[in-house]
């Protein structure tokens, strides 16, 4: 067990956003307000952490036949009491969110690791491969969020910050509306990704000139 | 696996999912039955707060028995003062909901948009808390018969760049007070 | 440097050769040619502010393009005038109110996004002006204020905000009403619009001109402005057919869009089958989102809608090549 390239994988190899391209409904419709874009994050890490422990540990128990439809089950029981944890303890996020908490149970993300990790490995890993790929997806969610935010409200940490209001940047009548509609988030999600694509390139390449200069 | 196709594999797999189900449903039924009555009391709370926005003092019923107006008019609530009325236009993009408080003479109390996903900055206005929503939303206040944006010959004037939004809000209390009117 | 540019634009096909003084460029300036009148007309209409808004927005274009080119050290390819025929169109279909700063942020919008992502000249899905103009939606407030027409009336080119306001025709018939202004006023662009749409007349001057000019082929505009003539003559909104149509054919963007937009050769149908049936479905859109839609205009949608379909429009009425097997020879 490896947490620190676990944690490196969630982040920045395999980040479930940026080059993963998992859960993609979720970052292109709520990513208006960082507001949505940490509460969306900490909903998803929470149900990835639970659905992967606890398909970690039936896995022998499931039959091969039917792990699609058991994942399912397990994981639209974990959104479900999260939405209605949120609805009845946190109402704002819960109405800010809508309909995208219940959809959650349709994120490939969740799914996609219990596919391709919680089924394949221990308990206490498949917990640790849940917080590190939530966290990649919240950081991820948080950038789309606030370069949205910034270009589409002119703000900084709507929802959160000045009583919900956010602060302002800049000034009314200046931002691009179509920033926070859904175009937006494809023009948004398109150009982080190139830029992450490019950041990642670069990285990978100074590390090969690094390993050929030894 | 051997037992692959044996009606005892079969059954195997039809089990586990059934329990896996079961189990599921059961901690659902669980979590509900804890959170229902915070939901319901919250629910309760937005509601009462929405009305006491339009029609002062409260309301004592919700009528069951009232003319719906196409469906435009979801519930009526009956007060010492008038009548507190939710109303479900179209607006721009989807259903807005709002209510409206009518007094016993027929007259607007005052409106309140209770939820919407109109356009940001433009039929999103009608809801605001800005100076340019309340002033939109004041207009309506001792209106009676029917309303109406200047475009279509009324008296109102539309939010600049929303006249749509604007024509739903007016579709919403020209139903409330044909409602209010019928009910006497 | 030269050898390396004609190295670069050396394109492969089988001969016969025979050398054509048609360019890029020459064809880009006589898209500005024809453009000319409108522009002059615009000026009449809505005053100095007409002339500099298009100014700003070509040099933009013009400067974004050089930009890009210069930061991702690719081959400048910035004097075929293309950046500038997207900057004047994207002056063109905004009103003459609209701020510097807003039309300078569509036209990097379209130069860059739009236009040199997809690979540059010749790459681009959609038509960069009218993908700039939706991106300028972001502020609906200043792309939907019209100025009055008349010199009196005109928009300052330092300050907009003293222009005096109306209604646009279109607003007017988006409710089934016939505008103020007469069918006259309209064909002659003495209505309030867009800077470069609202003379149907000048317009058809730089068709005729391109026309002439053999830039463009009648059929796409033919075709669009036809679809739009018989469908709002078949469906009147209340009022006189005739007197309806002439209004749905002279007022918005239609002309423009169709005679300078629908006809982008990056962005349009290969085939002449193909060519009619982008014709015709730009048409029906048109008129689907002037009768049903929120906006008040659908020409700038219909024709963003129809460049997306241009893969495959491109697939139907392909020539058969000479002694190739018919289709149902092929079939069996």
């Amino acid at each position: 067990m490896n947490f620190k390239k676990q944690f490196k994988d969630g982040l920045l190899d395999k980040n479930p956003v940026f080059v993963q391209l998992l859960g993609m409904c979720s970052t292109l419709a709520i990513t208006t307000s960082l507001f949505n874009g940490i509460g969306m994050g900490l909903a998803v890490t929470i149900i990835t952490i639970c659905s992967n422990v606890l398909i970690s540990a039936l896995r022998k128990v499931i039959p091969n036949q039917i792990r699609i439809a058991a994942y399912i089950t397990i994981i639209a029981g974990f959104v479900t009491v999260v939405d209605l944890l949120l609805k009845a303890y946190i109402p704002a996020l819960s109405e800010s969110l809508g309909v995208f908490i219940p959809l959650i149970v349709v994120n490939c993300m969740v799914l996609g690791r219990a596919e391709a990790f919680a089924s394949k490995n221990g308990v206490l890993a498949s917990a640790v491969d849940g917080l590190c790929q939530g966290i990649g997806y919240t950081v991820a969610l948080v950038i789309v969020c606030v370069v949205r935010e910034f270009l589409g409200s002119g703000t900084f940490g709507g929802g959160l910050l000045n009583g919900g209001e956010g602060i302002r940047i800049l000034p009314e009548g200046v931002p691009a509306m179509q920033m926070v509609m859904p175009v937006g988030g494809f023009l948004a999600m398109g150009c982080i990704l190139a830029g992450f694509q490019y950041m990642t390139r670069k990285m990978e390449n100074a590390r090969k000139d690094k390993e050929a200069a030894k | 696996m051997k037992t692959e196709n044996t009606a005892l594999y079969i059954l195997r797999l039809a089990l586990t999912l059934f329990i896996i189900a079961a189990v599921v449903a059961a901690a659902l039924a669980g979590v509900n039955s804890i959170t229902k009555p915070v939901i319901d009391q919250l629910n309760a709370e937005k509601t009462q707060k929405a009305i006491e926005a339009v029609l002062p003092g409260g309301f004592d019923e919700e009528l069951a028995n009232f003319d719906n107006q196409g469906g435009l008019v979801s519930k009526v609530y009956k007060g010492a003062n008038g009548y507190a009325l939710e109303v479900l236009p179209s607006g721009f993009d989807n259903t807005i909901t709002m209510m409206v408080g009518v007094d016993t003479e027929g007259k607007v109390l005052g409106i309140s948009i209770v939820s919407h996903t109109e356009t940001a900055g433009l039929g999103a206005v009608a809801a605001a808390q800005t100076s340019a929503g309340e002033a939109f939303r004041g207009q309506f206040v001792g209106q009676s018969g029917s309303v109406g944006v200047t475009k279509d010959g009324g008296t109102l004037d539309a939010i600049t760049g929303a006249t749509i939004t604007s024509r739903a809000i007016c579709v919403g209390v020209n139903a409330a007070l044909a409602c209010v009117a019928g009910l006497g | 440097m030269a050898q390396m540019k004609y190295y670069y634009e050396l394109t492969i096909s089988s001969s016969p050769h025979v050398h054509s003084p048609v360019t890029t460029q020459t064809i880009m300036r006589d898209v500005l040619i024809a453009l000319a009148p409108a522009l002059i007309g615009s000026v009449y209409f809505f005053g100095l502010r007409a002339l500099t808004v298009t100014m700003v927005s070509a040099i933009a274009a013009f400067f974004f393009e050089k930009l890009y080119c210069y930061l991702m050290k690719q081959n400048d390819k910035t004097y075929d005038l293309s950046c500038i025929v997207t900057g004047v169109l994207l002056a063109f279909v905004c009103p003459p109110t609209i701020p510097y700063w807003m039309i300078i942020v569509g036209d990097a919008f379209a130069i860059i996004l739009v236009k040199m992502l997809f690979g540059g000249i010749g790459k681009n899905i959609v038509n960069p002006a009218l993908a700039g103009r939706a991106f300028m939606f972001s502020w609906p407030v200043a792309m939907s204020t019209w100025v009055k027409v008349g010199f009196e009336n005109a928009a300052n080119p330092l300050n907009a905000a003293d222009a005096v306001t109306a209604a646009t025709p279109l607003a007017n018939m988006h409710q089934g009403l016939l505008p103020e202004a007469s069918v006259m006023d309209a064909f002659l662009g003495n209505v309030g619009g867009c800077i470069g749409e609202t003379s149907a007349l000048l317009l058809l001057i730089g068709f005729a001109y391109l026309l002439y000019r053999k830039v463009i082929t009648a059929r796409i505009p033919l075709a669009y402005i036809g679809t739009v003539a018989v469908l709002s003559f078949l469906f009147p909104m209340g009022q006189d057919r005739i007197t309806w149509m002439a209004y749905q054919l002279f007022t918005g963007g239609l002309m423009l869009g169709a005679i300078f937009m629908a006809t982008d050769y990056v962005t349009s149908p290969l085939t002449k089958l193909g060519q009619t049936v982008y014709g015709i479905g730009c048409g029906v859109l048109t008129i689907m989102i002037r009768y049903f839609g929120g906006y008040n205009e659908g020409v700038s949608y219909a024709i963003l809608i129809m460049n997306c379909c241009v893969v495959l429009l491109d697939r139907i009425g392909r020539p058969v090549k000479f002694g190739a097997p018919k289709k149902e020879a092929a079939k069996k």
